[in-house]
């Protein structure tokens, strides 16, 4: 008689389809459209070092799984989006040693050292860019696009900051035709990524609509010259933002779980952005202002948890 | 008589930064470049002889209920003098370390061997035991200014060496400026207590362990 | 007046915060920022001895000038600190127990915590007015406290879900996680708010 076994495992019992690889293979074809303008704006150096950035993210997984006798973990990619999204939030003229550097940063310290995808507590690719920044005048050299000997170019951003409006149609800078990051600069691109997320159900409109909405509200309001809708649409369209929106502050690892939690990180994130754009010293606040809230994921999500009936308040911490 | 193991254990195994966590700020703080670092080291050095020789001295002449009180007015006499020796004298590294000469004060260290050990031991083994701890402070100091002189700005021993230029050692333009702010203070201290971790698990054999127990 | 507050209160607590920027008080960072609770109350207890102190020493920095011993400053201000601290504790007991019973266990704590000295030696240094003073001392323990309080929770989840490798854990992985918040907060750098 054949004999029945009986498995018993631990929680979670229901498993969909959808595995780690899978759901960083959307990520990866979603970033596809924005790596593409990059490189046609920017020419073959900008894809370069995207490609620098994604194969040391490799090496740096790889050669810690190797030292430290654990399983090899290249196959979930998580590696690889970190690279890529590294490498997209660099201006396509940084020297070539540069992306290892962040690439280690990012993979080594703030992702293996917590004991890799899933305990780290901020976002790799964010941390690891703004690690970057310390090398600042090579960080921020930019050039303009579609130009073959490389004119160096102001970014949006940094026309703001002098409270005017930038020279580019509102048009061209949605189509990407202006300074800065590789993969930042289109947000035709961009919304086609994300998308192409949303429709795959790879990420939810929470984070990113409130943190848009909060920026857009903001910026309404409080404009820097008479140029209200003008002035607030090229805040929208300008730097990081939508790259971050969409593709760094989901990050399920570094975001809230509940839905009143990713409103509120939404919004926080929001208003942080305005306020380091408005009044800090860097041109763009999109990368810190979502590191800031990586911080307080854990306390947003405890806020909102629900309470177990039967228990006292103490159920809640 | 013991005064051997003191050193080794002030120096080494008791080290007030590594093992015990005391004096952090002024170990970020200051460790930007040698000069600072070693400056420190050993503005500290001499502060906790000094307060530790005093202390013991008069160790039966305190009162139990005030001796924090009284090692508070000593420590800070001492700190004092020195703050306003370098001044006079060295007012470069005064200048650079700013705040922080006052802020030895209340650098838990001092206090902290005070208490625990100046106030009962006689004069000689107090001397050594502020040596050894001032001398393990500064150590630490030393390793970890020169190494964010070096990643931080390229430069190794300006002020120090060279006539006071030091050596560039590669241009500026390539050092993570980052580092010799507060986050590569964490930053390297972390490393090197986790350095220190590693060599002391794999150097453990059973019988330093029942060493380790004893203090 | 309102405005130069307000501003010298933000840059504080974000922009010049006490740990991620000044490296003050970064002992009891370290050591005391173990869980939520403990963390608040002694970010709470700083707080309020920093601005009491702030006050205090501003008077005693102007009787000091005025008798010629200056020099005396770091002195008469560690003891003005201790002594306060001391005062503080015994009020808090006889008055208001209940704040004693949170607060209390931290108090004796604050006298050797640099942030308290180094708050009042950097007004004196400034030669910043009263309000101006006492302003700073507070926001100063607020920045304080939020950098205390960010830390803790970030460590408490860590706690949860870390696993670091073996010669990290401790206070290693510790300073790494102070690290990583620093380099967050490296945003709110050069903010100026007017």
């Amino acid at each position: 008689m054949e004999e029945k076994k009986l498995y018993v495992s631990s929680g979670p019992h229901i498993r969909g389809k959808e595995s780690v690889s899978s759901l960083m293979l959307s990520v990866l074809l979603a970033l596809l459209p924005a790596l593409l303008a990059g490189v046609y704006l920017f020419g073959l150096r900008a894809l370069w070092v995207v490609l620098v950035s994604v194969g040391s993210c490799e090496l740096f997984e790889w050669g810690w799984c190797a030292l430290t006798h654990r399983q090899n973990t290249l196959r979930d990619l998580s590696a690889a989006v970190t690279g890529l999204l590294l490498g997209l939030s660099l201006s396509p003229t940084v020297p070539l040693w540069l992306p290892p550097v962040g690439a280690f940063f990012a993979i080594v310290v703030v992702k293996q050292l917590y004991g890799g995808l899933g305990k780290n507590f901020l976002n790799p690719a964010l941390a690891g860019r703004c690690f970057l920044f310390a090398w600042a005048p090579l960080m921020s050299s930019w050039v303009a696009p579609r130009c073959a000997d490389a004119v160096s170019a102001a970014t949006p951003l940094a026309v703001m900051k002098t409270l005017s409006l930038p020279p580019e149609s509102l048009l061209s800078s949605f189509l990407g035709f202006k300074g800065g990051c590789i993969g930042e600069v289109s947000a035709a691109a961009l919304l086609l990524g994300a998308a192409f997320l949303l429709l795959r159900g790879v990420i939810r409109l929470r984070i990113p609509l409130s943190y848009l909405l909060t920026v857009a509200v903001l910026t309404f309001l409080f404009p820097r010259g008479n140029e209200r809708i003008l002035w607030m649409s090229h805040q929208l369209l300008s730097g990081g933002l939508l790259l971050g929106a969409f593709f760094m502050a989901t990050d399920y690892v570094t975001s809230p779980t509940t839905a009143r939690g990713q409103l509120l990180y939404g919004v926080f994130c929001g208003v942080l952005t305005v306020l380091i754009r408005y009044f800090g010293s860097y041109p763009e606040g999109v990368s810190f202002s979502i590191l800031i809230m990586n911080l307080l994921v854990w306390t947003l999500d405890r806020l909102h948890m629900r309470r177990v009936f039967g228990h006292g308040k103490e159920a809640r911490t | 008589m013991k005064l051997g193991r003191i050193f080794r254990e002030g120096l080494v195994k008791n080290n007030p930064v590594l093992s015990l966590l005391l004096g952090l700020c002024s170990t970020m703080a200051v460790t930007t470049s040698l000069f600072n670092g070693l400056g420190m080291g050993l503005s500290v050095t001499v502060i906790l002889c000094c307060c530790n020789v005093c202390i013991s001295l008069l160790r039966r002449l305190i009162p139990d209920s005030v001796r924090i009180a009284v090692y508070v007015v000593i420590i800070a006499g001492f700190v004092t003098v020195v703050d306003l020796l370098l001044q006079a004298l060295l007012p470069a590294l005064s200048e650079s370390l700013g705040v922080f000469i006052p802020l030895i004060v209340v650098n838990c260290i001092i206090i902290g061997r005070a208490e625990a050990f100046a106030s009962r031991a006689s004069v000689p083994e107090a001397f050594a035991d502020g040596l050894s701890q001032g001398l393990g402070y500064t150590a630490v100091l030393v390793i970890m200014s020169v190494v964010r002189e070096l990643l931080g700005s390229g430069t190794f021993g300006a002020g120090v060496f060279n006539g006071g230029a030091g050596w560039q050692l590669f241009p500026e333009e390539y050092a993570c400026s980052y580092l010799i702010l507060p986050f590569g203070g964490f930053l390297t201290l972390g490393c090197l207590i986790a350095l220190v971790q590693h060599l002391r698990t794999r150097r453990s054999s059973p019988e330093s362990r029942e060493e380790g127990g004893a203090c | 007046m309102l405005s130069r507050i307000v501003s010298v209160s933000l840059s504080a607590i974000l922009a010049e915060n006490f740990i991620f920027s000044r490296f003050l008080g970064i002992c009891p960072f370290v050591g005391v920022a173990g869980c939520r609770d403990t963390a608040v109350g002694m970010g709470l207890a700083v707080t309020f001895v920093m601005s009491l102190a702030s006050a205090v020493c501003w008077w005693v920095d102007r009787l000091l000038t005025a008798l010629g011993l200056a020099y005396l400053q770091t002195l008469a201000f560690i003891l003005v600190i201790a002594s306060l601290v001391q005062f503080v504790e015994m009020f808090l007991r006889k008055n208001i127990p209940s704040l004693y019973r949170s607060l209390g266990i931290y108090l004796p704590l604050i006298t050797t915590n640099c942030a308290v000295l180094g708050a009042v030696l950097l007004n004196a240094q400034e030669g910043s007015g009263f309000f101006e003073s006492v302003f700073f001392g507070a926001a100063a323990g607020l920045g304080f406290l939020l950098a205390i309080t960010l830390f803790a929770e970030v460590r408490e989840r860590l706690d949860y879900s870390a696993e670091c490798p073996k010669c990290f854990e401790g206070t290693p992985i510790s300073l790494i996680t102070a690290a990583l918040i620093a380099l967050a907060f490296m945003g709110f750098r050069g903010m100026k708010i007017l």
